[in-house]
């Protein structure tokens, strides 16, 4: 339990007297990739904002190495070493992809209150982008403006950015959201190559259940308010409480 | 890369040129009498107001703050100027350095306020701190002159209408070079990346109002430089330079010129201010028709080039090259 990079304690959450999360527990271990499953509306992303900074907590403690995070604004924890991918592609479009990715190296270091050198005179930054962006596939594209990139690129720029923040933990909503069955094993290739060289400790949301059973070393399954079941993929599948209500017969 | 250095060597030569041409222009227009005078004049008041925009676009265009107040610390300027030289007999040179210093203490008050609202409640926010800066000088007879404003501020000797040109001229090329160089520094593009998606600039760890404050503070500077140049052309500082309309003249002018680039706004201003005086030259009766050519222009720019004339000049230019 000590040893855990991210560790829920005794969460809840309402909105306006609707309750999404009723004292919820549970810790992720250092270098695990793992899945957060649950229906539509079971909470998924609102646990990413709680643990995020995007949002408070009605009551409960997140500890990120070893440290009470609640009430921290967003770029704090973000410093702390926790990144972020979101669902619905959230980048920075009238930029370059090379721009979107040095500007969060350069937040990184801390370097934003530069006001005399051009950014682009740093020759150490533009080359980290270029690892990064060779890493998720989009080193040809760097000139491009990112907001006209196709839907799976702007995806993996989202991953980009993500990882140029170095962080030890990264939390990936839904990572091949709106992608064909091609784009997605791609991505799924794409982020267990990252999580096997980078060694970050990897927690993601997904739908498609030949994904998470397929990657996953873990699974969480979010459902009535509560965490239902935490396990490995084969005990998951084979928990009856979670097939009843939400895998459904099939699994 | 070589795409990059060919077009910063173009804008080089372009910017250049631009400046020889304007540093030699009073000569021309002085061998005219009366006339090269006036349009001396209408000149200086050009390069100043196009400091004035281009200093709101610094956080309208760059950091995406729709600021409705940002003629509060223009006048903040002038009145610096005006009362230090004619209430402490300060000389032009310190008086010119304290109306930025000044407008920038009044930026980061006001803009302490203002940075921790978003969108339209934070353009209110500003107008309501200009009206509310408007009111004191307005209200402050003793002090400020009220509605007569600050008359009969002093001018050296050695500044004649074209010296006084050159200053300008001067003060505007350095501050030009100041403004691109934040534009292109990490700060300017901490500040950009705030503009394109402020929600997830706080996810990569950047203290988004902090950078907005900074933002605020730098333009509200310049912005006061721009004032006392006016107050000094002029040589007298009134309360219409805080007013709500003033601020507007910036905001048309980065409409105008393209509030994504960098001279725009500038070129925008000057556009705005020689058809104004062209038509009043034309007939006095055209003062009347001003606001219906202005907003017609508007129209057209809004609708057929939103990203102003430097826009539509690059759209042009990249498609007669491919």
């Amino acid at each position: 339990m000590s040893d855990a990079i991210l560790s829920i304690e005794n969460l809840s959450k309402s909105f306006e007297g609707n309750q999404v999360f009723n004292n919820i527990s549970f810790s992720v271990e250092p270098g695990e990739l793992s899945a957060i499953i649950g229906p539509n509306g079971a909470g998924k992303t609102t646990l990413f904002n709680l643990i995020t900074g995007a949002l408070v907590p009605d009551e409960g403690k997140i500890i990120f190495e070893g440290r009470n995070i609640v009430g921290m604004e967003p770029f704090d924890i973000v410093r702390l070493g926790m990144a972020r991918a979101f669902q619905r592609t959230n980048i920075f479009p009238r930029m370059t992809v090379l721009e979107n990715v040095v500007v969060t190296i350069i937040t990184r270091l801390k370097a934003n209150l530069s006001f005399v050198k051009p950014w682009t005179s740093s020759s150490q930054i533009r080359r980290r982008a270029f690892e990064i962006l060779e890493s998720v596939g989009l080193a040809d594209k760097a000139n491009q403006q990112s907001g006209i990139l196709a839907h799976g690129n702007q995806k993996r720029l989202d991953i980009g950015v993500a990882l140029a923040l170095e962080p030890k933990l990264l939390l990936l909503d839904e990572p091949t959201a709106g992608m064909s069955p091609e784009e997605r094993w791609e991505t799924v290739e794409l982020v267990k190559e990252l999580w096997n060289r980078m060694k970050i400790t990897m927690v993601y949301i997904e739908h498609d259940m030949d994904i998470v059973f397929g990657i996953s070393q873990k699974v969480r399954v979010l459902c009535y308010k509560t965490l239902l079941a935490e396990g490995p993929p084969h005990e998951i599948s084979a928990n009856q409480q979670v097939i009843e209500a939400y895998l459904g017969e099939e699994v | 890369m070589d795409d990059m250095t060919s077009s910063s060597r173009a804008g080089w030569i372009s910017g250049i040129t631009v400046t020889v041409v304007l540093f030699v222009l009073p000569v021309f227009l002085g061998q005219l009498g009366k006339t090269g005078e006036y349009w001396i004049w209408v000149s200086t008041e050009m390069i100043i107001m196009a400091l004035f925009a281009m200093s709101l676009n610094l956080i309208l265009g760059f950091g995406g703050m729709v600021s409705f107040g940002h003629a509060a610390f223009f006048g903040v300027g002038a009145y610096t100027v005006a009362l230090l030289m004619k209430k402490a007999d300060f000389p032009l040179y310190l008086a010119l350095t304290a109306a930025p210093l000044v407008a920038a203490i009044t930026a980061a008050i006001v803009g302490w306020f203002c940075v921790r609202l978003l969108g339209l409640y934070f353009s209110i926010l500003t107008l309501a701190f200009g009206q509310l800066l408007f009111m004191i000088v307005f209200q402050w007879y003793t002090f400020t002159g009220g509605d007569d404003g600050l008359h009969g501020v002093p001018r050296p000797e050695i500044l004649g209408p074209i010296n006084y040109y050159w200053l300008c001229l001067i003060l505007f090329v350095i501050c030009f070079l100041i403004i691109r160089m934040i534009v292109n520094s990490s700060f300017g593009l901490s500040i950009k990346t705030i503009r394109e998606n402020m929600e997830r600039a706080k996810f990569i760890g950047i203290n988004v109002r902090r950078y907005q404050l900074l933002n605020f503070i730098i333009a509200g500077a310049f912005a006061g430089l721009a004032g006392g140049m006016l107050c000094e052309l002029n040589r007298f500082a009134q309360t219409e330079f805080l007013h709500w309309s003033k601020s507007a003249e910036p905001i048309l002018a980065s409409l105008v010129g393209g509030i994504y680039s960098l001279a725009g706004p500038a070129i925008g201003s000057s556009i705005l201010i020689f058809l104004k005086i062209f038509l009043q030259q034309v007939h006095r009766s055209m003062v009347e028709v001003w606001a219906i050519v202005l907003g017609v222009l508007l129209l057209v720019v809004v609708l057929f080039a939103p990203q102003g004339l430097v826009g539509l000049y690059q759209n042009i230019f990249k498609k007669s090259q491919s």
